[in-house]
């Protein structure tokens, strides 16, 4: 049994055991503290930036797939030319800055969306992943194609291929499913807080008013963009305000909840998905 | 440590290693220890020993806890007059220390004749080639396997003529020699033999000797006949998932089959050419020649028909297997021109010709090592998927197939246990029997015997036999001369240079 310690469950158990234990009592105060608008748009900018973040996920792991086999295959079949366009596709995406990238995807997005294109959540939000995704499946398809390139070497390969077993299921069940699943599981962790900092990052920079052609009216609520709104500022503010007025500290757990909870769900699901990561790599000697 | 027989059990974790009821080691003589590759034959000799960690291990020796025998004066004197010679020369060394001072480390200091010793392991080579590796430190491609493992002999004969210089009479020994030859080809096996009797005869030790090589009892019987008494075949036998039984092994078993083996060598049953490779081809900008006499005077292709077995012989690192790698277009040639099944091949043939028409189709090979050339996160079952076979293999068809060489009843759980949890042995009968499967025109196999037990050698070599009777071409790479001399005509041996 893989556990990673002698005295308790893994540490990427922990985690996710704190992350969710810790979730559902913010949860539960905020619903007895915070009022019911708010409470209802902190609850929808969760779920959106959860869903999203998953959808990212669900994206990622099909472009790294279908690009790592795609190199495998130009590769191996000694189509240099293709291999090396793609590859040189590749490095072009991976020169955008990410956040440059997204931000560049999210006025695509909203201009579909403000020309009638995407209407509702069910085609805003893959496209939103989408978009992310693409700025992001790289690290996943340079993960993929490290590993086929480490068992092409082993004889494991050339013993299979001798007996006629067909390329695609040696390169996708016995080397991707059967000996990296547990390092690709391990990068879509990764992936998943960075989906959830980047959409964050950029929700929060188009809320702010640093575009003019998206605003967040036309872009579905997350956490980025409800702690860009005024009254989650103020909320922030607060807690300067009470580093020099101790007396009022209280107050940030009733009368500033929005803001607060906004920001600790943002900084906690990144410092938690960081350990889980790690403790995860850790359990299975990445 | 006696002769009385006594348990072992080591477990790591939950997971039982290896248990044995009644282990034994004759006192004051010599025991060549066979069983299948991974059986445990090491893992109980470094018990014995006192080489295992007890916090990394759960180890309890005749029921009693292991760090009650590590602290027993019995086997602080075993380790004191003792020596243990490790299956792999690499892991044994220390690299960033000079090979010389190896040799006098520690209780080796001062121990022995090291320079006599030395002299016979080289066979009287030229000493400053010797002096020369003792300045190095080890890497792993220098010095080679075979002088590394010399090295190590080195070590352990000093440690014995220590003993038998300095150690009061009575005292207790155990020097262990794990695969001592596998690196070594029989010239040099039989000059390891010939130290160990030599220095046995001046004054009694007790040594085990954990080999797979077979042929070795030939050469014990032929040369040191008079010391049969004192010299012991034993074997592990499995009997349950990590419990083994030892067992005498008869040396008689062996040689009466070897013998019957030699009477049925194999003939060519038609003059269809299943291979041709011609006698010059370059791989890697390397010349091979292939020859039919062994004195490698006459160049003359390799012509395997159908029906035929047919052994290509050559010293460790010739190019056996890139020949075996070359004929399946794994390796490609610089020059070299082959006919398979009627096609004509050459260094300018397409590579996709050999996955489009031949792999798993009109030739197959297995690898060497099964360790590396099955997926060792693979179950059983799944090793045999994705062939391209006439019909899918369901699990009664598969347990049929297991059979072959697998004894009794196979239960439901062994086809999905996986692979990295069998024995050495187990893993090589896999490698086998997914492209003996394939029933292919031609089928190569690269040292096919690894790591098996006599009884998996004999079942291997009769499958084989079996297949070439029904019209299969084989082609057979192997160090185990003596086997396949017998088991393959002389008009079918080829040399390599």
């Amino acid at each position: 049994m893989k556990t990673g310690t002698r005295f308790g469950p893994a540490k990427d158990t922990r985690w996710l055991a704190a992350w969710i234990g810790v979730t559902l009592l913010l949860v539960l105060w905020d619903a007895r503290y915070l009022n019911k608008p708010a409470f209802d748009r902190v609850i929808t900018g969760f779920v959106n930036t959860f869903t999203i973040a998953f959808l990212v996920i669900a994206f990622t792991l099909a472009l790294g797939w279908l690009t790592a086999n795609a190199l495998h295959r130009l590769e191996s079949r000694g189509r240099r030319a293709a291999a090396m366009t793609l590859t040189f596709l590749l490095n072009l995406l991976r020169s955008v800055p990410q956040v440059v990238g997204i931000l560049f995807g999210y006025v695509g997005v909203s201009a579909l969306h403000d020309a009638g294109v995407l209407t509702g959540p069910l085609t805003i939000f893959p496209l939103l992943a989408l978009c992310m995704s693409l700025f992001i499946f790289t690290e996943l398809a340079d993960l993929m194609r490290e590993r086929i390139s480490h068992f092409t070497q082993s004889d494991f390969y050339s013993a299979m291929r001798v007996c006629g077993i067909p390329e695609g299921r040696i390169v996708n069940v016995d080397i991707l499913w059967k000996n990296s699943r547990v390092h690709i599981f391990n990068k879509l962790i990764s992936v998943f807080g960075m989906a959830v900092f980047l959409q964050c990052s950029v929700d929060f920079i188009i809320s702010v008013g640093l575009s003019t052609d998206v605003n967040e009216v036309s872009l579905p609520a997350t956490l980025g963009n409800l702690l860009a709104k005024i009254d989650s500022k103020q909320d922030i503010l607060a807690i300067g305000y009470s580093l020099f007025h101790p007396s009022y500290i209280g107050n940030l757990f009733f009368r500033h909840l929005q803001g607060l909870t906004v920001a600790f769900l943002i900084v906690f699901t990144l410092l938690c998905v960081y350990n889980i990561a790690n403790g995860f790599a850790e359990r299975h000697k990445l | 440590m006696n002769a009385a027989p006594f348990s072992i059990r080591i477990v790591a974790g939950k997971r039982p290693i290896v248990s044995i009821d009644d282990f034994y080691v004759a006192w004051d003589g010599i025991t060549f220890l066979f069983g299948e590759s991974g059986i445990g034959k090491s893992m109980i000799c470094k018990a014995l020993y006192g080489l295992l960690d007890p916090d990394e291990l759960d180890v309890t020796m005749g029921g009693a806890a292991y760090r009650m025998f590590l602290d027993s004066p019995a086997s602080r004197d075993i380790r004191q007059n003792s020596f243990f010679v490790f299956q792999e020369p690499s892991s044994h060394l220390d690299p960033l220390s000079r090979i010389d001072g190896q040799l006098r480390e520690g209780s080796l200091k001062g121990a022995g004749n090291e320079e006599e010793v030395l002299n016979q392991l080289w066979q009287g080579s030229d000493l400053t080639k010797i002096q020369r590796i003792l300045k190095l430190y080890p890497k792993p491609y220098r010095p080679s396997g075979g002088e590394k493992q010399r090295l190590l002999l080195a070590m352990a004969f000093k440690k014995i003529e220590a003993f038998q210089q300095a150690a009061p009479q009575g005292a207790p020994t155990f020097f262990v020699f794990d695969e001592p030859t596998g690196s070594l080809d029989n010239a040099y096996r039989n000059r390891f033999l010939d130290m160990l009797f030599t220095h046995y005869r001046r004054r009694q030790f007790t040594a085990v000797v954990i080999t797979h090589d077979y042929s070795i009892i030939s050469e014990v019987r032929r040369r040191y006949a008079d010391l049969t008494p004192r010299i012991h075949y034993r074997e592990l036998e499995r009997t349950g998932d990590a419990t083994v039984r030892l067992d005498d092994f008869s040396p008689d078993d062996y040689l009466n089959w070897l013998s019957g083996a030699r009477g049925a060598a194999a003939r060519a049953e038609s003059d269809d050419r299943v291979l041709t490779v011609e006698p010059s081809f370059s791989v890697f900008g390397r010349k091979h020649t292939l020859f039919r006499d062994a004195g490698r005077t006459t160049p003359a292709p390799l012509v395997i028909r159908r029906g035929e077995m047919a052994y290509v012989k050559a010293p460790s690192g010739v190019g056996k297997t890139t020949l075996a790698k070359m004929v399946m277009g794994l390796y490609p040639a610089d020059a070299a021109a082959m006919e398979l099944c009627g096609m004509k091949l050459s260094n300018k043939t397409p590579g996709r010709v050999w996955p489009d028409r031949i792999w798993g189709k009109r030739a197959a090979m297995v690898f060497q090592h099964a360790d590396e050339s099955l997926n060792l996160e693979s179950t059983v079952r799944q090793c045999f998927m994705g062939l391209p076979l006439k019909r899918t293999l369901d699990d009664a068809a598969l347990r049929q197939v297991l059979s072959e060489v697998f004894d009794g009843d196979l239960p439901g759980a062994f086809l999905s246990k996986r692979v990295k949890y069998l024995s050495g042995g187990q893993k090589q009968r896999l490698n086998l029997l997914r492209s003996l499967t394939l029933n292919t025109d031609l089928l190569i196999l690269d040292e096919p015997l690894n790591g098996l037990d006599f009884r998996s050698v004999t079942k291997v070599i009769s499958i084989l036999e079996q297949r070439r009777r029904a019209g299969a071409a084989l082609l057979m790479i192997s160090h185990n001369e003596e086997i396949f001399d017998a088991v393959v005509g002389p008009q079918s041996v080829y040399y390599l240079n």
